[in-house]
């Protein structure tokens, strides 16, 4: 271990953090984007809420700050919180955000409670133990990241191997319970994973931060990925990513480690919403603007067409009369199709250019298809019902189609 | 029972009111979660208040920490009206930012400041009646007045805005058609919540108001499917855990907060469990005819 730390060019503490948000990064990417997929992203902030009990219970029976008994208190805690969650949405009704809510409420409660008994009695070397849930990166030692990377190594195994099964019990558990899938079983294995990620992950990061850690990959991935076989990867690639960079940050900064990553898993994501190509926001805003413009464009274009068609070149006044368009769109309209070389001005007349005529020929043709299409569409037999785009009709359907469609009319 | 017993309880029952109003339409909304964003979400508010103004007075701090939440349950919706996220994932994406802002605050600029953000924040029940105020003659806790406030504001909204909040928390695309904005009302709804979990977190401690948020609003639920009932229930619900709560801790001397929790979840392991009951006699008698 010391020999992998080594090869990194940092201080040896900061190499240590580093590395250790480095496979924390990978765990909790990889299995925090099953949790955000079945619309359980919270289920990590109960368990780290769980583990308040847990830890108080293993410091009543042990009287001592033994970090593995705590450390095995918390575990237990988890694994019957995850139990009961399921629990609870099994037996209907409270859907899994409010069966996340009242266990973390509830587990939370009863480790207060405790933690006031603990602090009661006389034996009192309970000092810290609530500090339990708040992580300190700067303590970390090379075995914790050891132990880390080789529980986080045993949990992405095992969901490479059940992949199938668990793809299946992802998006159509109805199907894969009759096709002989454990589904409950499934599900309580998928959370139990997320137990043993979260415990892991409270010492290096806190458990508040471990929540941005779980849910950030696996959303800035989902708007990248569409497939669940590249999906898995990458958040685990973006979950890493996002470790190095904010350990990097925090010790350059002389910062806490936890804020800074859960910080720039943050600024991951929204990046991720605005520019994703297909889905962001600014992506589907700037297509939407092209969208409008051609379609401006194209219905000018049309018009102009017309008027040419009907009489001598049209001022802007008479088209403007010509097709009730407000001015000011008719002007823009206008402007889009001089920049395109598609109009001239003769004077203060308008005039196709070359292209300008071939353009709207085109235009006029499609615009003909489309009403062939909604006229007679319903006769023409196609290999698949699907909605042609008004837009491109030959596109949609096919040349061969389209000349059927004539050859109908 | 000392006057401190009862007002204790009053104030506890209030906040149990206020949250009783709203968490049903919380858990109906999927957002049951949110009153635990929002108790992380707060901590830059505090922070910027005392950075600011120096203080830790509850006004300002309630004021600061106000700014957050509100901000934080806004950005909330926003991420969800995107379409690219669920609610859930939102809520975890928005309070852990939040949260690290203000830890590296109190890190960068408090940390050599008295600024003890479990005494800020985390307010405690028990310390209520230490803070008396009186308003026309009658003498509550401080904490009681403001709850009475945030009570009446909350029953309002309820009440004024009632067919609008159950239409669009059960149907909110027929309620877009019949020109009611399930946006607005959403938002409307969340600012309230924000509201109200700032004024319960500073008089009575953040894990309380996230119980009485939901699990009363969880065990109506189970128990009827009528709003207005889920609503009365859950406000029910909530004063039994602030009087039963009450009592245990002084009885065992326990936590009064986590005791009221605690009380809160038995009250829904009932629920639960006479509901589980009632459905599997059904299914056997079911079976038998």
């Amino acid at each position: 271990m010391d020999g992998l730390i080594e090869l990194v060019p940092l201080p040896y503490t900061d190499a240590v953090v580093a590395l250790g948000a480095l496979v924390l990064g990978v765990v909790s990417g990889v299995l925090g984007t099953l949790a955000v997929l079945r619309e359980r992203s919270l289920v990590g902030d109960a368990l780290s809420h769980a583990a308040l009990p847990g830890v108080c219970l293993a410091f009543l029976f042990t009287g001592a700050k033994d970090p593995a008994a705590l450390l095995a208190g918390a575990a237990c805690a988890g694994l019957v919180a995850a139990a009961c969650m399921v629990g609870i949405e099994r037996g209907g009704r409270i859907r899994a955000d409010a069966a996340i809510g009242v266990v973390l409420s509830s587990a939370f409660s009863v480790g207060i409670v405790l933690l006031t008994a603990i602090q009661n009695r006389p034996d009192a070397d309970q000092a810290g133990l609530d500090r339990y849930l708040f992580g300190q990166a700067a303590g970390l030692s090379a075995d914790d990241v050891l132990v880390t990377g080789l529980i986080g190594l045993a949990g992405l195994t095992l969901v490479a191997v059940g992949f199938r099964a668990l793809k299946t019990t992802l998006f159509d558990p109805a199907f894969a319970a009759a096709a002989g899938l454990r589904v409950r079983a499934l599900e309580l294995g998928m959370t139990a994973l997320l137990v043993i990620a979260v415990l892991v992950g409270i010492r290096m990061v806190g458990a508040i931060l471990m929540v941005a850690m779980l849910v950030a990959p696996g959303v800035a991935a989902r708007q990248l990925a569409d497939r669940l076989v590249t999906l898995l990867p990458l958040a685990g690639a973006i979950g890493a990513a996002v470790g190095v960079t904010g350990a990097l940050l925090s010790s350059s900064a002389h910062v806490p480690t936890g804020p800074v990553i859960a910080l720039v898993a943050f600024a991951v994501v929204a990046a991720a919403l605005a520019f994703s190509p297909g889905r962001g926001v600014v992506w589907r805003a700037m297509r939407l603007t092209h969208d409008r413009r051609r379609a401006l464009a194209d219905g000018v274009l049309v018009d102009l067409e017309t008027a040419l068609h009907a009489g001598p070149p049209p001022t802007v006044a008479e088209l403007r009369a010509l097709t009730a368009r407000p001015s000011r769109e008719l002007r823009r309209g206008l402007r889009l199709l001089r920049g395109a070389g598609l109009v001239d001005r003769a004077g203060d007349r308008l005039l196709l250019t070359e292209a300008g005529a071939e353009a709207a020929g085109a235009q006029l043709a499609r615009r003909d298809d489309w009403s062939l299409w909604l006229e007679h569409g319903a006769r023409l037999e196609l290999p698949d019902a699907r909605e042609p785009d008004p837009r491109d009709l030959a596109g949609s359907i096919g040349a061969d189609a389209v000349a059927r469609l004539r050859a109908l009319a | 029972m000392s006057p401190a017993d009862w007002q204790i309880m009053v104030t506890a029952g209030l906040v149990a009111t206020a949250c009783g109003l709203l968490g049903p339409f919380l858990v109906l909304r999927r957002v049951a979660l949110l009153g635990d964003a929002v108790s992380h979400a707060v901590l830059p508010g505090i922070v910027a208040t005392f950075l600011l103004f120096e203080t830790r007075a509850p006004l300002p701090v309630i004021g600061g920490a106000a700014v957050f939440a509100v901000l934080c349950v806004l950005l909330i919706d926003a991420l969800r009206s995107t379409g690219l996220v669920k609610a859930d994932a939102a809520i975890g994406l928005v309070f852990p930012a939040l949260f690290s802002l203000g830890v590296l605050g109190v890190h960068q600029w408090t940390a050599n400041l008295h600024l003890d953000l479990d005494a800020t924040i985390y307010g405690e029940i028990a310390f209520v009646p230490l803070d008396p105020w009186i308003v026309a003659g009658i003498e509550l806790p401080r904490a009681a007045w403001t709850m009475l406030a945030v009570v009446a504001l909350d029953l309002a909204l309820v009440v004024a805005l009632w067919k609008e909040l159950k239409l669009t928390s059960f149907d909110p695309e027929f309620a877009r058609s019949v020109l009611i904005s399930p946006r607005v009302l959403s938002r409307l709804l969340l600012v309230a919540v924000a509201i109200t979990a700032v004024t319960a977190f500073e008089s009575v401690g953040a894990i309380l108001v996230v119980t009485l948020l939901i699990v009363p609003a969880a065990t109506a639920r189970l128990l009827t499917d009528r709003l207005w009932l889920t609503v009365a229930l859950a406000v029910a619900v909530g004063w039994v855990a602030a009087i039963g709560g009450y009592a245990t801790a002084v009885r065992f001397d326990a936590s009064i907060a986590g005791a009221m929790g605690v009380v809160a979840a038995v009250c829904f392991t009932l629920a639960f469990a006479g509901r589980s009951l009632v459905l599997a006699r059904k299914r056997t008698l079911q079976s038998a005819s």
